[in-house]
Order: structure tokens, then C-alpha cells, then sequence
């Protein structure tokens, strides 16, 4: 047997390391640039002490590692190898729920749980954690707030990185670290009794641990545990549907929400992509797109603890007023969108297939974080580069959300396309290019550098660049965890 | 040692004659007591900072580039300063050149609707409070009050205050930055350096604002700040505080929309029970247990001094006689100041239900006796602008704080009277001030949202009287060993012990490796050991960066 093989065959257990896996389906268009490497193997551990093991092994033998929480799907190209031989690390089979904690709100969790695993656990204590907007079933909770994805609800981001607090994470040199408040294992019974509790994100001390790990592309440590902050779950909710027929038109109202921090969810869509969260196939997209209003801000209320009817009522009325100064109302169905459909929706990950590739099989998105002010102007940046590229500009789903409080917000396009055919794809590719570079000259921040926009902002950043390359070879001095992501 | 003549004009030359200098009488006012407040190490009695080589006062970034390059060149240690409030401010090793950052104190712009400002290090935190409330927001203020530095809480020490809850701490409202690195070389953190301005201080990619600061900052170790942005939130009050009074009984009678509550529980469960009520349900603007900081025996007499222009602190011991104040007192011990905002009548009605529920489920109620009109003005008005920080001072001259349990609501309420007793004890022996043990203040919601308080013990003494001195830092180590005979760590009376030690200096390095190796978790300062070698090759900081090298074991 190869000696790499039996190796791990000794760390993670024979049944655990899988032979030649192949690249695994990806969807990202960026492959010409950085074709994907096959991997050597895949490892599932188990542990963290597993864990450690293969990335000091790694360190042994400079083998690359590639670790990967969720399952397929990969839209983006980060898990997938951009060197030969590496090894991917699947921690998709570390599903624990460590522990829910009612009443700090607190959920401590193994980087293989989902948000369909984790919801209905957290339900039962009376918990909820924000989610991004329809994620994958399979998608890892912690690989999403790592990753810096966007809650819906904007309000409860203190932070960027909320509601990700302290974590467990190995190192790209194999050192095991607590960043945060963890300090400790986090999972022992006497260490909460004793007031130990894993709540604080930043720190320990005077550097951001967690801040290397984010929206790193597993490329500085390896995250084993993390503690997330949950919110209460709301005994009564609501949802309401306020449409425009331009953006521009819903920005007041939107930044007037958010000035007071009314409303749970928020975020806005155009038709396309309202179509495409609602339906379920092609032709349904379709007919869905041609009815609903061309944009539409989604409003979520929500009463927990304490008198959960009354607030529910006041929010109501108060955001009602809102929406009547701005011109606007809020409504419970639209043509083709009704709001406990939607609810329904949103409150769980995505059905089968993925929301974003259900209308053509596949979906580039382009997505970056700016001011809800802006966000016109990249809508007519993207609607003019789609027009010059001939591609369908009806098809581009747009998807505004407010984070940090409103502070910024993340915008999104996502370009539908028929994988299956070669126009399509050269044609998007095309698109996607294009229109990133103008978005980027437009102040587009891509805060979340997959593929070529590495190359985009670390080229007009050279600062930034040295100084994380300076912290990776910190932590990860034999460059061996996803070598080739961002500017490694 | 004075500077070398070409390098003191060299200085100059950056400069300008006017904003330099070395003369010792001008040096030696940049030297700070340590027989005062010097945020969590000593008290010393008769200690001074060392004097610095020489005072500047930069302009611009350029100006602080060319400078720290200087230094670079001629390994020169430096440290900048904004507001000079504690001790860390100073250099603790001789020949260090004092960077007064003063005149850089513009506000460079207020962004109303994605509600961030983005300020130079001079600005205050009541400067900006001032003008964000012109246009409909507010700032929040760091604990140690409103004529501190902006962006010095924000960037480079701690930051954490009453606002915390509803306005988020000023670690949380730290966006893009400018960052002068301890090298010269300028780094603008997040989207600013992407060039698409100053909204987010996280990323590209992995967000090196973590090197900038953590859960605390560098201290003034590692370069200097010259901009950053801060996220502001919703003022739904005036344009201006309408302050009324005479010193000290300052007060402002706010639109129906605001409500100050002084309120008490029946125990500490039932206290911490509230605190997480509070945090479920979302409610609450300000919320901080603000004026035990007296202590729980002296609390009521001393507000009622506070709010009455004709009384004065010789009133204490007969106002203590007064069986309503020692009504009010008993009826206060576990108590917490909160304030509610409604953004629209609406949402005020809201939230005065609900947290009467709250009090109700937890057998609280509201102490009558602070929330008559002029003390709850005075109480709103202390809360929101934090303009009273001379009162932190008022028995002694000085105090420090000890403790400073730090986590979760019920991690304080069940040691906070193992603390105070323990503080008791001290305070009869008489060098600290008699105040009923129990002088323990901090916020309710240590960060946005809720979910920690933070418990400084507070302890008065006099600075001019070696006795009172001494005797505080006594008591001082015996907190360190009841914290760490009941596992809750060193307390903050000697968070900054490790930086600095008894003549004013730096401590010595075989006591800060004992300090660090037996941290929970030592590899911390290992890191950032790494990360001073990285971004400071020529190591022109001082101890304030805490570091562990390879060497210690
Ligand atoms: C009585 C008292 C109460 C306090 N209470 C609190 C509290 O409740 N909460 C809290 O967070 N802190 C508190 N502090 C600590 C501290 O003073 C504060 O954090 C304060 O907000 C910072 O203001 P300052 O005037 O000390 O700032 P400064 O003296 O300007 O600096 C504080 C630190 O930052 C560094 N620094 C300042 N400007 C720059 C710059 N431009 N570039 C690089 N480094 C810089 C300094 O070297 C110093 O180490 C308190 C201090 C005192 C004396």
C-alpha cells in the first residue's frame, strides 16, 4: 500500500480515506484559469485529535490539504485543489451538536453540522440561529459564517462575523488553539457550570484570531469546534412583501429600517430572483419572473420572549407608517408570491436543487460588499455589461442585503446558465469577467476573494497582500493548507 | 539621554519648530503618576513615567510616516498618544519619543445613512456625539467618558462602556482604519484599502483588522492610528442636549420617548435573570450598574449630594443618618441603571411593557427614589454623554478598579459578594475608602446585544498618602490571590502589571514569561511574539504588547 495511504489509513481508521475521489462537481467557471488538480485522497476525521494529526503530517511530509465541511455542490472553486496530490479533508462526518445552551444562547458545534441539522435541535430549546438565504442543505454552518456569508437579518450583526464567536482551530503548523473566550475545550459539563462558557468571539488578547480564519478558504488553520450565538426563537412572526418597481425606490425605506433596527429579516430582490427562491422548475421561473413586481424589499417581524403578540403589532404598524412615507406598501402576497410561502422558505435551507441552479443547472454568482447608496449604480453597471455580453438581462437574479447593522450591504448577481452548452458558459464566463472589473473600478468591495478576484484586489492592494502573507506564513509556514486560494 | 542634535532636527524639520520639543519642564508634563490611575498596575506611590527624548505633535499621516521612519532609522522607540487618560498612554522606557496626536482632531466625515463616521485620533468622544446628534445619531462612548479619544478606544486599548448594548462596543464599531505599522509603511485596513472607502474593516480574505487589535488593542506598541471609521446608531432625540443645572447636578430633560430607570432585585439570581430577560427581548438603549461605582453604602447619599448644587461632599456622614437614604440604600443594593429609547412612541410603549413583565418575573422593581424627575434627568444625562468622569475620583483623588469578572451574567452575580467581602475586610483596615465592599460597576451587555457584564470593583484611595497608596495595592494582591485560589484568573487590578512595574518601567522579562507561561493558554503571546517580529522588526514599541519568545519555557 502507498505509504501517504497507510499513513492516514493509521490516523483516521481504513475506511476513512478514500482513494482518488476525483475533483467532485463543481460549478465555478474559473477552472480555465486554475484548473483543478486531482486530489490524492480524501481523509474523513473524526476528531481533533485526528485532525492535528494529518496537518503535522502534512507538515512531515509537505503534502497540501484541502479542508471541506459541506457537501457538494461547490459553486465558488475554493475546495477545490489548485495544486497536485493534495489531500482533502472532509470534516463533513464531525456532525456533533456539542451542546445547546438556552439561556446564554449559545450552540456549540463540529464544523460537519448543518443549518437542517441544527435548526430543529436549537427549535426544541427555544433557539434559532440568523441564516444566509437559503443555503444548501448540506452546507456546514460554521464553513458559512467562516466564509462571511450574509445572515437575512442584518439587525442582530453587531459584527461582521456575528453570530460566530470563540473556536477550536489547528493550525496550518499543527498547533490546536482557542481563539475567543475558549481558552478550554468548551464541551465539558463543570467548565459551563462554572461560568466557562465559550461566548466571546474576539481576542484572547491582543490579536483576532478568528479574523485569520474568516473568509480564509481554509487556508491558515483548520476550524474543529466553534460556539455560534443564537437568537430566541420567535413564538410569533411575520412576514411582509413591500414592491417597487426600481430599486431606487426601496432604498429610503430599507435605510429607514434599518436606522431604527426594525425588522428581523430584511433584504431586497428583483423578480428574477424572487422567481428563482420560489420555483421549483424552469418553466415556473419563468411565468414567475414575468408576474412578480420588478423589485422587492422582504420584511420579516418577530416577537420572542417577552410579549411576542405586541411587539409583532407595533413593529407592524410603525413599519407600516415607514413604508406609507416612502410611497410604499407593505403586503402579504404579490402576484405569484405569497408571504407564508416565502416564510416557509426561508426559514429552512434550500430544497433540492439549489435555489441558485434550478432555473438553468447552473449559476456564476458575482457578489461583493458595498453602501445600500450604490447599489442602483451596480445594478445598471451589471444590466449594461449583460446587454454588451448578450446576455439575457432578465435572467440575472439580484440580491441586496444589508449587513452589520446597515452599515454596508452585500450584493449579489447571479447569472443562470445552461452548463451543458458551450455558448452559455463562454458567454457567462465572459460576462462574469467583465463585469466584475467594472464593479471592482466602481468600488465594488470583494471582500470574499474567490477565483480571479484574488487576483483583483490583492493586485490593486499590494499592502493588504504583504500583510496576509506575512500572518499565513504565521500560521501556516510550509504554505501547505489550500496552496494557490487568495495571494498564497 | 537627549537625542542626537541631527536627529532632533531632523524631527523638526518633519514637523515644524512649533510642534517639538525637549525641554525637560514641557517633558516632564508628558510623565504620568503612578500613584493614580494607571489603569490596572501598581499603584506606586511617588512613580512617575519615564521622560520621554523629546514631544512631537504630528499633523498629518505623512508627518507620522516620516517620523516613525526616523525612528526606524536610528532605532528610536516611540509611542503616540490621543487623550492621554492612563498611564499606557507613556512610554515605559527611557529615551522613547511621545507622539501627541492633538492636532490631528478633525472629523472627517459623518456618512448619515449608512451611519458611520470616520475621525482623526484628537476627536473626542463628546465632539462626535455632538455633531452625530445633528443629524439623527449617536457615538458610543467608552467608560472611561466622553473627553477620551475616539479612536484610541476604538483601535488600541479596550473600548467597552454603557452604550455597549444597544450601540455595540467600540471593538464591534471599528470599520476601516488607517494604520501607520510600527515600520512606517501605511496600511489602510479592509474595504479602504481595496479603494471603496471606509464601511467595512474585514477582509479582503482573511481580515488582518486582526492584527490591529484584539480583544484588547497594542497599547500605543505597535505604530499609530491616524484614521479610522466608527458605526454610529439611531438618536431619536434632539439635535443638542438641552443640558440644564449647576455643577455637578448637570441634567437634560429628554422628549417622552426616553425613560432612565434605576432598578433592584431581590437577589442576584433574580438580578441576572433580568440581565438576560433584557437581552432576549431586545430592549434597552444604555444599561450599565453605573452608580454603585460609590459604593453600596455611600450610593444614594452621594446622588443626592450630585443632583443638589447646595450640598457638598462634607454632607456624606449626615446624609447617611437619614433613614429614607438608608431606605433607599438597602432597597438598592443589587441594582442597575437602564435606559429605554423609543424610536417611535410605538416601539417606547413597547418596551416599557415588556420590561415591566420583566421586572415582574423576576420580583425587580424600579427604586422610586432615582427616578423622581431630577435625579432620572441627571442619571440620563451621566448615562448618555458620560461627562462625569471626574467622579470616578471624587473620595480620595484616585481610584482603580479590582476584579473585573469578566463573562456571562451569572458567572458576576455568583462571585460578586464573595468579592466585595473580601474588599470589605480591606477598607476597614482603612487605607482605601469605606464604601460598603460591594463597589462593583460595569455593563450590562459587555458587547452588542447582551450576553456578558463585566464587574470592576471599584476602590478609592488617596494618591498623596503613601499609607493609602500602599495599603490599595495590598489589597490589590490579595484580589489577585482570591482570584486565583477560586479559578477566576488574575483580576484586572493587574491587567497592565505585566507591562510595567513598580519604578515606572518596564517590567522585567523573567517576571513577564512567568506571567505569560502560566496564561491559560501561553501560545497567545507566542503569536504575537511572531507578529511583533514580523510588523516591528526593530521592536520599537514597549512591553504594552504582550510577548512571549521562543526562548521562554
Ligand atoms: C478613570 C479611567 C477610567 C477608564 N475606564 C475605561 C472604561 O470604562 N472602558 C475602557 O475601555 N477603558 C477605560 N479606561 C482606559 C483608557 O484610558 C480608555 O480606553 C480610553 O478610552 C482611551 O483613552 P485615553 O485617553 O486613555 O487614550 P490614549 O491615552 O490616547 O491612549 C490609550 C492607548 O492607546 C494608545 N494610542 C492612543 N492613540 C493612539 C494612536 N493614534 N495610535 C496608536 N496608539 C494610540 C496609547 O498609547 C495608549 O496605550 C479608563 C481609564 C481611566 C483612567
Amino acid at each position: 500500500m502507498n505509504a501517504k495511504k497507510a499513513r492516514l489509513a493509521e490516523i483516521v481508521g481504513p475506511d476513512h480515506v478514500i482513494d482518488d475521489p476525483g475533483i467532485g462537481e463543481s460549478f465555478t467557471l474559473d477552472r480555465t484559469v486554475r484548473p483543478a488538480k486531482r486530489p490524492s485522497f480524501k481523509v474523513r476525521p473524526k476528531t481533533v485529535e485526528q485532525v492535528r494529526e494529518i496537518v503535522l503530517w502534512a507538515n512531515e511530509t509537505l503534502t497540501p490539504l484541502v479542508p471541506v465541511s459541506s457537501g457538494a455542490p461547490h459553486l465558488r472553486g475554493d475546495t477545490l485543489p489548485s495544486v497536485p496530490e493534495a489531500v482533502i479533508v472532509d470534516l463533513a462526518g464531525m456532525k456533533r451538536i456539542l451542546k445547546i445552551d438556552r439561556r446564554n444562547r449559545l450552540a456549540l458545534l463540529e464544523p460537519g453540522v448543518t443549518y437542517s441539522q441544527l435548526q430543529p435541535e436549537l427549535q426544541k430549546e427555544g433557539l434559532r440561529v440568523i441564516m444566509p438565504l437559503l443555503p444548501r442543505a448540506n452546507k456546514s454552518v460554521i464553513a458559512s459564517l467562516l466564509e462571511r456569508e450574509p445572515p437575512m437579518s442584518p439587525r442582530y450583526q453587531w459584527n461582521l462575523l456575528e453570530p460566530l464567536r470563540s473556536l477550536e482551530i489547528v493550525w496550518g503548523n499543527g498547533d490546536r488553539f482557542y481563539s475567543g473566550s475558549g481558552t478550554f475545550r468548551g464541551e465539558r459539563e463543570e467548565d459551563w457550570q462554572q461560568g466557562l462558557v465559550p461566548v466571546q468571539g474576539p481576542g484572547p488578547g491582543q490579536l483576532d484570531f478568528y479574523k485569520f480564519v474568516s473568509a480564509a478558504q481554509g487556508s491558515m488553520g483548520i476550524v474543529t469546534w466553534a460556539s455560534v450565538k443564537c437568537e430566541v426563537h420567535p413564538e410569533f412572526r411575520k412576514l411582509f412583501l413591500v414592491p417597487g418597481e426600481r430599486l431606487a425606490d426601496l432604498i429610503d425605506f430599507t435605510y429607514r429600517l434599518l436606522r431604527f433596527r426594525f425588522g428581523d429579516e430584511l433584504f431586497l430582490v428583483n423578480d428574477a430572483c424572487l422567481a428563482y427562491i420560489l420555483a421549483q422548475d424552469e418553466d415556473k421561473a419563468v411565468s414567475l419572473r414575468n408576474s412578480l413586481p420588478p423589485w422587492t424589499a422582504v420584511v420579516g417581524i418577530t416577537g420572542g420572549q417577552v410579549l411576542p403578540r405586541e411587539k409583532v403589532q407595533a413593529r407592524q404598524q410603525d413599519i407600516q407608517e415607514l413604508a406609507q412615507q416612502s410611497g410604499l406598501t407593505l403586503a402579504s402576497a404579490l402576484r405569484g408570491c405569497h408571504e407564508g410561502e416565502l416564510q416557509a422558505l426561508l426559514l429552512n435551507a434550500s430544497a433540492e436543487p439549489y435555489w441558485k441552479l434550478r432555473y438553468k443547472g447552473g449559476a456564476q454568482e458575482i457578489f461583493f460588499l458595498s453602501t445600500l447608496d450604490r447599489a442602483a449604480g451596480y445594478v445598471a453597471t451589471m444590466q449594461a455589461a449583460a446587454g454588451e455580453q448578450q446576455y439575457p438581462i432578465s435572467d440575472i437574479g439580484i440580491y441586496v442585503q444589508p449587513v452589520h447593522q446597515g452599515v454596508g450591504c452585500h450584493c449579489e448577481f447571479i447569472l443562470p446558465f445552461d452548463r451543458g452548452s458551450q455558448a452559455e458558459s463562454v458567454r457567462t464566463e465572459a460576462l462574469f469577467r467583465d463585469a466584475s472589473h467594472r464593479l471592482f473600478g466602481q468600488k465594488a468591495f470583494f471582500s470574499r476573494p474567490y477565483g480571479i478576484w484574488a487576483d483583483m484586489v490583492y493586485g490593486a492592494d499590494e499592502r493588504t497582500k504583504m500583510v496576509t502573507q506575512k500572518v499565513k506564513d504565521i500560521f501556516d509556514p510550509n504554505h501547505l493548507l489550500n496552496p494557490g486560494k487568495l495571494c498564497f | 539621554m537627549a537625542l542626537p542634535k541631527e536627529v532632533y532636527k531632523a524631527l523638526k524639520d518633519i514637523v515644524g519648530s512649533e510642534n517639538i520639543s525637549d525641554d525637560p519642564a514641557l517633558l516632564d508634563s508628558y510623565r504620568y503618576s503612578l500613584a493614580h490611575t494607571a489603569i490596572h498596575l501598581g499603584p506606586y506611590y511617588d512613580t512617575f513615567t519615564p521622560r520621554g527624548a523629546a514631544v512631537l505633535l504630528p499633523g498629518s499621516t505623512g508627518e507620522v510616516q516620516a517620523i516613525v521612519r526616523l525612528c526606524n532609522e536610528h532605532k528610536i522607540k516611540f509611542k503616540a498618544s490621543s487623550t492621554f487618560w492612563s498611564a499606557q498612554g507613556y512610554p515605559s522606557e527611557d529615551d522613547t519619543i511621545q507622539l501627541d496626536m492633538r492636532r490631528m482632531d478633525r472629523i472627517l466625515e459623518i456618512d448619515e445613512r449608512n451611519m458611520f463616521a470616520v475621525v482623526e485620533p484628537g476627536v473626542i468622544g463628546a465632539t462626535l456625539q455632538a455633531e452625530a446628534m445633528k443629524v439623527g445619531l449617536n457615538t458610543h462612548i467608552a467608560g472611561s467618558g466622553c473627553s477620551c479619544s475616539v479612536l484610541a478606544g476604538a483601535t488600541s486599548y479596550f473600548g467597552s462602556g454603557p452604550s455597549n448594548l444597544y450601540g455595540g462596543w467600540h471593538y464591534e464599531n471599528l470599520l476601516g482604519a488607517e494604520w501607520v505599522m510600527p515600520t512606517g509603511d501605511l496600511f489602510r485596513i479592509g474595504s479602504l484599502g481595496s479603494g471603496c472607502g471606509w464601511f467595512c474593516g474585514e477582509g479582503p480574505g482573511p481580515s488582518m483588522r486582526g492584527i490591529a487589535r484584539g480583544f484588547l488593542g497594542a497599547k500605543g506598541a505597535m505604530g499609530v492610528f491616524t484614521k479610522c471609521a466608527i458605526k454610529l446608531f439611531a438618536w431619536p432625540g434632539p439635535e443638542s442636549l438641552p443640558v440644564e443645572g449647576t455643577v455637578p447636578a448637570y441634567r437634560v430633560s429628554l422628549p417622552d420617548n426616553f425613560r432612565a430607570y434605576t432598578v433592584a432585585f431581590p437577589s442576584w439570581k433574580a438580578w441576572a435573570d433580568a440581565a438576560y430577560l433584557i437581552w432576549d427581548t431586545g430592549i434597552g438603549y444604555l444599561a450599565h450598574r453605573q452608580f454603585n461605582m460609590f459604593g453600596r453604602e455611600l450610593k444614594y447619599a452621594m446622588v443626592k449630594i450630585l443632583t443638589d448644587p447646595s450640598k457638598t461632599l462634607g454632607d456624606l456622614e449626615e446624609l447617611l443618618e437619614d433613614p429614607e437614604v438608608q431606605r433607599v440604600t438597602e432597597a438598592s443594593k443589587r441594582d442597575f441603571q437602564i435606559v429605554l429609547a423609543g424610536m417611535t412612541p410605538r416601539d417606547l410603549a413597547w418596551q416599557e411593557r415588556a420590561f415591566d413583565e420583566i421586572l415582574a418575573r423576576t420580583a425587580g422593581w424600579k427604586v422610586e427614589a432615582m427616578n423622581q424627575p431630577d435625579v432620572a434627568d441627571w442619571s440620563l444625562l451621566y448615562l448618555l454623554r458620560l461627562g462625569h468622569k471626574n467622579l470616578n475620583l471624587v473620595f480620595g483623588g484616585s481610584y482603580d478598579g479590582c476584579f473585573g469578572l469578566l463573562g456571562t451574567a451569572d458567572y458576576g452575580t455568583t462571585h460578586v459578594e464573595e468579592s466585595g467581602q473580601l474588599k470589605k475586610e480591606w477598607e476597614e483596615q482603612g487605607a482605601v475608602v469605606q464604601a460598603g465592599g460591594d463597589c462593583t460597576m460595569g455593563p450590562i451587555g459587555g458587547q452588542g446585544g447582551g450576553g456578558t457584564c463585566l464587574w470592576e470593583n471599584f476602590t478609592c484611595f488617596d494618591p498623596y498618602e503613601r499609607e493609602s497608596v500602599e495599603g490599595t495595592r495590598a489589597l490589590f494582591d490579595a484580589a489577585t490571590k482570591l482570584g486565583l485560589a477560586r479559578g477566576w484568573g488574575v483580576g484586572m487590578e493587574k491587567w497592565n502589571a505585566q507591562c510595567r512595574g513598580p519604578d515606572g518601567r518596564t517590567t522585567p522579562k523573567e517576571e513577564r514569561d512567568r506571567i505569560h507561561l502560566s496564561a491559560p493558554q501561553p501560545s497567545v503571546f507566542r503569536y504575537q511574539h511572531k507578529i511583533r517580529r514580523a510588523f516591528n522588526p526593530n521592536d520599537l514599541g514597549d512591553a504594552y504588547y504582550e510577548t512571549l519568545d521562543d526562548e521562554a519555557d
